[in-house]
């Protein structure tokens, strides 16, 4: 409802954009079944924590569909047109010279906001993620991004505090979560393998919280 | 809205799984794909996760291969019982199982998250790769199906009359005496004469007509044959197969059949001749060898070995039933060998004894083992009488290279001056070593502690054997040394209980199953058994002698006896597989390709080794490195 709301307002100036497109599409319903319920598990890389000063530099995504990772669905592209990448390459391995083979921003939006229509997002730490799309999305079509969002991160600690168990310093990062539910450790430091993992991470949860069939959409928000 | 149409297409760079490509290319089959075919493969894929309890049946959907990324899945048929245990690396296509075999169940036993691949995709991947079909299509199919192959050659009962047939005939006329057949039998250790007239055949006389038709009747020695033998009796043409004759054998009661070829005699088939065509029943085999007359016939019997044993071992004889069986041939080879030279040479000028090491003396021979032997001889002998043991040593030691037996690279052999010697001068050695028992002399030496008398006088085996178990138990720098032998080969386990493999060369992934686990064993029993005192040679006896001492505990003993009949069961089923492939059989074993349960059994024995290293080295060498 409320994002509806928000949407309404910003409508006249994002009309005609790839971004009005995303949001003609219906909203997955919050009694609808989690097994039933289109996500795209997204991360972002950046060229630093703070949204006012970096730049987004990849963004990886993949669709789960029917309940399943769908690995055809899985795309990863380099964001070029961003500052130089500088001391933060040490973090996210991408150097000037491969952004240099990326695409504008426009165009990965615009694959991103197609890939996005009709789903419910999911991050592990949605707000920093959330924060530079929506600086993208406002530079690119005049509006922030508006789409229902999940964060495995909140799912996690919602989680444990309903079963009051403590969040100690580093109990939530993705290589935690994950080794909370038994999956596989995963090293990797690119946007899609974080995306992957992420989305792993989200069908555990999900698969925890009771047979799969029972939980609905509106029992992880 | 139109927007949305309008859309220009976005270039798609192309996606790295390389995380995912990297696991299936570490995972059977797929691991024979190249790595674009595994590229074209990831779009294909799904992910889900399944937690501990879910099931999946013929009717899950949707339809297609499930792989095991982490977690564990059961396989169980329609009565419960467990077909198979995966873990990670692992695949199963519920579909398939229940065409296969009816009612499969897979249940997930511990949290798993699992790469689906579409039944299209896997179906195409399947038709495309022969390899990867061939992986798919069931273990046990495959195995019946190789095993079906090698029926052929093994039933003997289709051989042709006229290949097993005698054709040394005792014929006699219808007018000969009682006396005169009774002789002529005798004399030619027959127990049936063909009655003939001219060339035609006129009746049959056994010894049973004789017995109850001759003397139960009291009848006269000079009376005439005719009176008591069979007239007319049916015959069988010499091209028709066993089976046809055993047949008529059985129906009738007949124990001889005469042979003709077109309408003549030409031979005559017994019940024993039928016994003996059974080639493939060990026992005959070793009857067959004893009957040899040349080193080379001898080896042309063994030929047939290496099927005969992968028959055995899938018709589900155990592979310690198998070794006993092997070591028996070995040995009745050794024997015929030295009658053959015995034959040759002469009778032997002193008492003397033939003795098997290693093994062979535990009965525990596999495929392509090596010959270790030595000789004892009695301290009665002259020194003149040297040349003739000598001469034997050769022609056997030559004997079993020609028929399989590698020569032993240590020169454990009777060819060996130091391995044939007087009882006297052997007992000096025994003494010699295990007074100053270097680890090198001990490792070299260790193999002559399992010895076992295969001919000739075994007193003198037994009185060696004797002064060896009274100089070992009372030593025990000797039996430190020892230890430190058995714990030379440590079991190809890591951390985490993972298997520690060959990192290249040849064998690369591969385990020693020989080097790594059977020889452990051995070494830790044999150390037992000597630091007690204990006669007996074979590993599983040296336990059963231990546990009724209470030098180990009952639980020890059959952990032992278990592992070691896990690893040589393991052993025979790879080297039979390596046969009907037709590799040469060899102990390098790749546990990555065992199906789980046999794995984990593996891994169990290997981590049972490791526990009796342990123990080892806490008794026998406290205080010590």
């Amino acid at each position: 409802m409320w994002l509806a709301l928000r949407r309404a307002r910003c409508k006249r100036r994002a009309a005609r954009t790839p971004l009005a497109a995303c949001w003609s599409h219906a909203l997955p319903r919050g009694g609808a079944f989690c097994a039933e319920v289109p996500f795209l598990v997204c991360d972002g890389e950046m060229s630093s924590l703070d949204p006012a000063t970096g730049a987004l530099l990849s963004l990886g995504w993949v669709a789960i569909e029917g309940g399943a990772i769908q690995l055809g669905s899985a795309r990863h592209y380099l964001i070029s047109g961003a500052q130089a990448v500088g001391q933060s390459a040490t973090i996210h391995h991408i150097h000037d010279r491969e952004l240099a083979r990326g695409l504008p921003a426009a165009a990965v939006m615009t694959a991103f906001l197609q890939a996005a229509a009709g789903k419910v997002l999911v991050f592990h730490h949605a707000a920093l993620d959330i924060a530079f799309l929506n600086r993208c999305c406002e530079r690119l079509y005049g509006a922030p991004l508006l789409l229902p969002t999940l964060d495995t991160l909140r799912l996690e600690q919602r989680q444990r505090e309903r079963r009051g168990l403590a969040c100690a310093p580093g109990a939530l990062t993705l290589t935690s979560c994950r080794e909370r539910y038994g999956l596989p450790a995963h090293a990797a430091h690119n946007a899609l393998l974080d995306a992957i993992a992420t989305g792993e991470l989200l069908l555990a949860q999900i698969a925890h919280r009771g047979k799969n069939t029972d939980v609905r959409l509106r029992d992880l928000r | 809205m139109a927007d949305a149409n309008n859309t220009p297409a976005v270039p798609q760079p192309p996606v790295e799984l390389t995380p995912v490509a990297d696991f299936l290319a570490a995972t059977l089959p797929f691991d024979t794909l190249s790595p674009s075919e595994l590229a074209r493969l990831l779009p294909t894929l799904a992910i889900s996760y399944h937690t501990r309890g879910e099931c999946f049946d013929a009717g899950s959907e949707p339809c297609g291969l499930r792989i095991l990324r982490s977690g564990a899945v059961d396989l169980r048929d329609a009565d419960n019982t467990l077909l198979d245990r995966l873990g990670e690396g692992e695949s199963f296509h519920i579909g398939g199982l229940n065409a296969e075999r009816g009612q499969v169940q897979a249940r997930v036993i511990e949290d798993a998250l699992i790469y689906f691949l579409p039944d299209t995709a896997y179906q195409a991947l399947r038709q495309a790769h022969r390899n990867i079909d061939r992986h798919f299509s069931s273990q046990r199919n495959r195995r019946l199906r190789r095993a079906a192959r090698y029926q052929p050659a093994a039933n003997a009962l289709l051989q042709r009359i006229r290949d097993t047939m005698s054709t040394d005939l005792l014929t006699v006329r219808s007018s000969d005496t009682l006396q005169a057949v009774a002789e002529a039998m005798t004399q030619r250790r027959v127990s049936s004469a063909l009655v003939l007239r001219g060339t035609q055949l006129e009746g049959i006389i056994t010894d049973r007509d004789l017995r109850a038709r001759a003397l139960t009747a009291a009848l006269p020695a000079d009376t005439a044959i005719a009176s008591i033998m069979t007239a007319n009796p049916e015959t069988v043409e010499a091209d028709c197969s066993l089976f046809d004759a055993t047949l008529l054998m059985t129906r009738r009661g007949y124990h001889h059949l005469p042979v003709t070829e077109a309408g003549r005699l030409c031979g005559m088939l017994t019940t024993s001749d039928l016994i003996l065509a059974r080639q493939n029943d060990p026992v005959y085999l070793v009857q067959h060898i004893s009957r040899q007359e040349s080193p080379e016939g001898i080896k042309a019997l063994l030929e047939g070995m290496p099927g005969l044993v992968v028959q055995w071992s899938q018709s589900g004889m155990h592979a310690h039933q198998v070794s006993r069986v092997l070591t028996a041939i070995s040995d009745a080879v050794t024997v015929r060998l030295i009658q053959l030279a015995e034959a040759e040479l002469g009778p032997a000028p002193a008492t003397w004894c033939w003795v098997g090491f290693g093994s062979q003396a535990r009965a525990e021979q596999l495929f392509a083992a090596d010959q270790d032997n030595g000789m004892i001889i009695s301290d009665e002998a002259r020194d003149a009488d040297a040349g003739w043991f000598a001469g034997l040593a050769q022609r056997v030691c030559d004997g079993l290279q020609l028929c399989g037996y590698q020569y032993c690279q240590g020169g454990v052999m009777a060819t060996t001056e130091s391995w044939r010697q007087p009882l006297q001068r052997w007992q000096d050695t025994v003494r010699n070593w295990t007074a100053t028992p270097s680890p090198a002399a001990v490792m070299r030496v260790s193999i002559f502690f399992d010895l076992r008398a295969i001919y000739g006088d075994d007193r003198l085996c037994a009185q060696l054997q004797q002064v060896m178990l009274q100089e070992a138990s009372r030593n025990s720098i000797f039996l430190a040394a020892l230890a430190a032998n058995a714990l030379e080969n440590r079991p190809p386990l890591g951390m985490f209980r993972r298997f520690v493999v060959e990192r290249n060369g040849e064998h690369r992934d591969a385990v020693d199953l020989k080097k790594r686990g059977v020889l452990p064993i051995t070494e830790i029993v044999r150390l037992h058994a000597l630091a007690h005192g204990i006669a007996a040679v074979n590993t599983e006896e040296r336990l059963q002698a231990l546990t009724r001492a209470k030098k180990l505990t009952m639980g020890d003993g059959r952990n032992l006896a278990d592992a070691l009949h896990c690893v040589q069961q393991q052993r025979l089923q790879h080297q039979c597989q390596q046969i009907l492939a037709g590799e040469p059989p060899d102990n390098f074993l790749k546990p990555h390709g065992l199906p789980t349960l046999a794995r984990e059994q593996l891994r169990d024995a290997f981590t049972l080794i490791d526990e009796s290293q342990a123990a080892v080295r806490q008794t026998y060498r406290a205080g010590m490195n």
